[in-house]
């Protein structure tokens, strides 16, 4: 019972996330695209738009912070493995447990005061300080969501080493935890 | 609590984090925000929304995504790796001749961007692979990448030292010209290096493969021109640059369209599919999402160390110390080496440029040359262990299976080579200030 | 007798000319004090970035800051008017009675503590010029050039039929080395000297393209109401003190850094005519006219401002 429990969470958490990931990614050739357009309007038509500035900034933060848990998954992200690479496989969990509780308290953080600024950008109407002055308030509202995502792709990793430390047994096999791209 | 006690107390933290593997930006932003909330308060966590908007909308940062998808691009549909075998066909008889080329390419692609981490992680993404697939010993490839990706900041045009000259009000063009005989001879030591090292350990890099060494004249033709497409494309890029049609952030997303359009032409390549344009996109995301977060939680951490009045510590050190002049020039590279393991390289120009450059005036010394020697300190700095951006940039390119012990390992030779031209250019500041003088008159 | 131990975060890098006075506002405050106030000076980019000062003394992360509005523009759409439309007075009397007499303190004061922060002092930076890489001899040659211009500045160029362009600060110099942009204005002529920015592009055009800059010192509202009255009237005393030799020593820099900028080959374009006076002027009226649409409190200061000396 618990078993399928987590195993549904934690299915459906890799499912987000890589759904999530993989529109991101289209994020990048969307920002080459809009930086290029500015150029060429610019130089070409010396029409410099008054949005591409704001646009190509949105579309990079939307990518670097949202990407966040994508990579998480991936495990591409960077650690000092000299110490954890020596260490024998159930010393690998705990430290994977403690580093997702560090992790989690930061992404925590960033959520809860994304929150509040998220608040405050939609009390008080924040905008971009361009002339084209674009809304403010989706971004915070990403920055709550890219963090409550990785948060839950940590709860995730979490459960799956918690799992394999209590049983031995992994709880997702290969396949299911985003392996192939 | 004194900042010096913080200090210790952050730095213990941070290693025992590290050991424990936890990723790079979430543990430094997480320990930033548990100590200071046992210093501070939980007011302290209200330096994370100015960090976070400070680094996301800092268009200079843009050239990060621009630059890898580029790199990624040019890799994938395997316009990178004609490039670097039209320069085996030319030069493959010399042993490490791939390494050679990519020093090579690196200083071209160093001359487009003006930070560190687009510079490594461009590289890495073009030259990484097709080093390792012909059978080059990991470290020396990875180190080739460090070595030639760092050059970004010291080859013009460099952010850093924009910034450097606009806090102490020195001419940048002066700066930029001074950092070209450094640059060369950095460059030169790396080839050199590289001639040396693979014909004491020939097993390091290979001679060509036997294909290439059978090779027709025809065929070591159709390479070079397959080549010399990639070559037109970077210097397309670079021609963008100084004819004034984008700014070098811009200049990335030339390079991005340069590569469609040049892929979609050449169809001799045959290797262009659509779905080419999405497994290079999600590939960039991941390496941005790793660098942005790394950005992020070290910027938080730096930022509280910086309202925490770190800034002072460093000012008092400095100024309390009676040594020879010379002596006070040895200790600031000494002390910009230190902070190169908690902050990165704007953050120290911006704080060590006020605080030292007076100094070393006062002492006599040139400001344009201590500016140079700031920025060949940085390059060094951000890429010593434990703790250095450029280290983290490298690993997240390197192919999976490459541990930190060896991206430490692979620098090595490099990082004494820069930290050998940083003491030739203290040494003899003739190396730095002949070109400006001779071209620009004394300064 | 409880000490209060407060941050301040500036506009500038540690060394440079103005660093120097906010470094002295700071340690007036503690001497008037007697050491009951302590104040850590921030300088720029040491843990508050320029676009988070607002922030980071509304959260109560440094309890006083000197902020430049444009940067908050998206925040607080009024300290663009504040801070000086194009085309308003160089004239400290004039503006300082425009604050102090003519309404807009007591404006400002309400509409900075709706953010959560007290509006200290006002004080005056020197005027806003625009710098390019070919003489303007009359005001048509602006058509077509791409100016590095944000916000309000961008809006009076586009009157004026030039292309405001978007740039980080860090690539005014190589855009106007390699001529993607035409011009650019600085935040005052100084801040063109330290951006060497003469070395790449030598024509200053003659009229401010906005007389001076307003700024004020905020301190965070619960900083401030935890102070007891006699510490408020020491920061206000301070701060008044402040303005005056913010004042004072601009005068000289400004003369200093256009003689550094003379040296290095800087040259000013010909005088412009009347009637390209009045093209100015009217482009200026534009942007106010927009800014006055924009929101409320904009509305109020401009009104004020139409009516007042400052607006000739
Ligand atoms: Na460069
Ligand atoms: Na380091």
């Amino acid at each position: 019972m618990l078993y399928s429990i987590l195993r549904c969470w934690c299915q459906a958490v890799e499912a987000l996330v890589t759904g999530l990931g993989r529109l991101v990614a289209w994020g990048v050739p969307l920002l080459a695209l809009v930086v290029a357009f500015e150029v060429v309007s610019r130089y070409l038509l010396n029409r410099p738009t008054v949005w591409a500035f704001d646009v190509s900034l949105f579309i990079f933060a939307y990518v670097g912070a949202l990407g966040g848990a994508f990579a998480q998954q991936r495990k591409a992200h960077i650690n000092v493995d000299i110490l954890y690479l020596s260490v024998p496989p159930r010393w690998k969990h705990v430290f994977n447990l403690l580093s997702y509780l560090l992790g989690g308290f930061f992404l925590v953080i960033v959520c809860h005061l994304g929150w509040g600024k998220m608040e405050e950008a939609i009390e008080f109407d924040y905008r971009r300080q361009s002339e084209w002055a674009p809304s403010m308030i989706h971004f915070w509202v990403m920055i709550v969501a890219a963090s409550a995502v990785f948060l839950l792709q940590l709860s995730s990793d979490f459960l799956q080493n918690l799992w394999q430390l209590m049983t031995g047994q992994p709880l997702l096999d290969d396949r299911e935890t985003g392996g192939s791209a | 609590m004194s900042v010096e006690l913080l200090t210790a107390v952050l730095f213990g933290c941070i290693l025992i984090a590290f050991a424990l593997g936890v990723q790079v930006g979430l543990a430094l932003g997480g320990i930033a925000m548990l100590v200071g909330y046992f210093t501070w308060g939980d007011a302290v966590f209200n330096v994370v929304p100015t960090t976070l908007e400070d680094n996301f909308f800092n268009f200079i940062l843009l050239s990060i995504p621009l630059y890898i998808y580029m790199g990624q691009l040019l890799t994938r549909s395997g316009v990178g790796e004609a490039m670097f075998s039209a320069s085996q066909a030319v030069i493959g008889r010399v042993r490490g001749s791939l390494a050679i080329s990519v020093i090579i390419v690196c200083s071209l692609i160093g001359a487009m961007v003006g930070i560190i981490g687009a510079g490594i992680m461009t590289s890495g993404s073009i030259a990484l692979k097709p080093m390792l697939e012909r059978g080059y010993d990991k470290r020396l490839a990875l180190g080739v990448i460090m070595a030639g990706g760092g050059l970004g900041i010291l080859i013009p045009p460099s952010v850093p030292m924009i910034m450097y000259s606009a806090v102490t009000q020195n001419s940048v063009g002066r700066l930029f010209v001074a950092a070209i005989v450094p640059a060369l001879l950095a460059v030169l030591m790396f080839i050199a290096y590289i001639v040396i090292s693979c014909r004491l350990n020939p097993e390091r890099a290979p001679l060509m493969t036997e294909e290439e060494q059978n090779m027709t004249g025809r065929q070591r033709l159709k390479r070079l021109r397959d080549g010399g497409l990639g070559l037109l494309l970077i210097v397309a890029v670079l021609g963008s640059i100084m004819a004034g049609i984008a700014t070098p952030t811009e200049s990335g997303a030339i390079g991005v369209i340069g590569v469609i359009g040049a892929v979609l032409l050449a169809v001799i390549y045959r290797r262009f599919k659509p779905s080419l344009l999405r497994v290079a996109g999600v590939e960039t995301t991941l390496l941005v999402a790793v660098a942005m977060w790394i950005i992020i939680g070290a910027s938080v951490f730096s930022n509280f160390h910086l309202l925490m009045g770190i800034q002072g510590l460093v000012a008092r050190f400095t100024a309390d110390l009676g040594l020879p002049p010379w002596g006070v020039i040895l200790l600031m590279q000494g002390i910009m080496l230190l902070l190169g393991f908690i902050i990165d390289e704007f953050i120290i120009v911006l704080m060590c440029a006020p605080i030292f450059t007076p100094i070393a005036v006062s002492l006599g010394y040139d400001p344009v040359w201590f500016g140079i020697l700031m920025i060949l300190n940085i390059e060094i700095a951000i890429q010593t262990p434990p703790y250095g951006f450029a280290l983290f940039y490298l690993k997240g390119i390197a192919p999976p299976g490459v541990t930190m012990l060896d991206i430490y390992r692979s620098i090595t030779p490099f990082v004494l080579i820069k930290l050998a031209v940083l003491m030739l250019c203290i040494v003899f500041p003739e190396l730095v200030l002949w070109l400006p003088d001779r071209l620009m008159g004394p300064g | 007798e409880q000490t209060f131990n407060w941050r301040f975060s500036n506009l500038y890098s540690r060394g440079t000319a103005y660093a120097e006075v906010y470094e002295n506002f700071a340690r007036n405050i503690e001497t008037m004090s007697n050491g009951r106030i302590r104040i850590q000076v921030l300088y720029a980019g040491e843990g508050v970035g320029q676009t988070g000062v607002l922030g980071a003394v509304k959260s109560g992360l440094v309890q006083m800051g000197a902020i430049f509005q444009p940067a908050h523009s998206g925040e607080i759409p009024f300290g663009v008017v504040e801070i000086g439309l194009p085309g308003t007075t160089d004239d400290a009397t004039k503006l300082s009675a425009l604050f102090h007499e003519q309404g807009w303190q007591p404006i400002l004061e309400q509409a900075y503590n709706q953010q959560g922060v007290e509006w200290i002092e006002t004080y005056f930076q020197p005027a806003v010029y625009v710098l390019t890489n070919k003489p303007i001899r009359s005001i048509d040659d602006f058509k077509g050039l791409k100016i590095r211009a944000p916000g309000a500045y961008g809006k009076f160029f586009r009157e004026l039929g030039a292309s405001p362009v978007s740039l980080a600060w860090n690539e005014i110099y190589t855009s106007l080395a390699t001529g993607v942009i035409d011009g650019s204005i600085g935040s005052n002529l100084i801040d063109h000297r330290d951006g060497n920015h003469v070395e790449v592009a030598k024509y200053m055009y003659p009229l401010p393209v906005a007389g001076a800059q307003a700024m004020p010192i905020i301190v965070n509202k619960k900083a401030w109401d935890s102070l007891p009255e006699d510490l408020k009237a020491i920061v206000k005393t301070a701060g008044a003190r402040h303005a005056q030799e913010q004042l004072d020593k601009s005068t000289v820099w400004v003369s200093q850094a256009v003689a550094d900028m003379e040296a290095k080959g800087l040259q000013w374009s010909p005088e412009p005519s009347e009637a390209d006076r009045q093209a100015w002027r009217a482009a200026a009226r534009k942007v106010w006219n927009d800014y006055a649409k924009g929101d409320k409190i904009s509305a109020e200061l401009v009104k004020i401002l139409e009516a007042s000396g400052a607006a000739h």
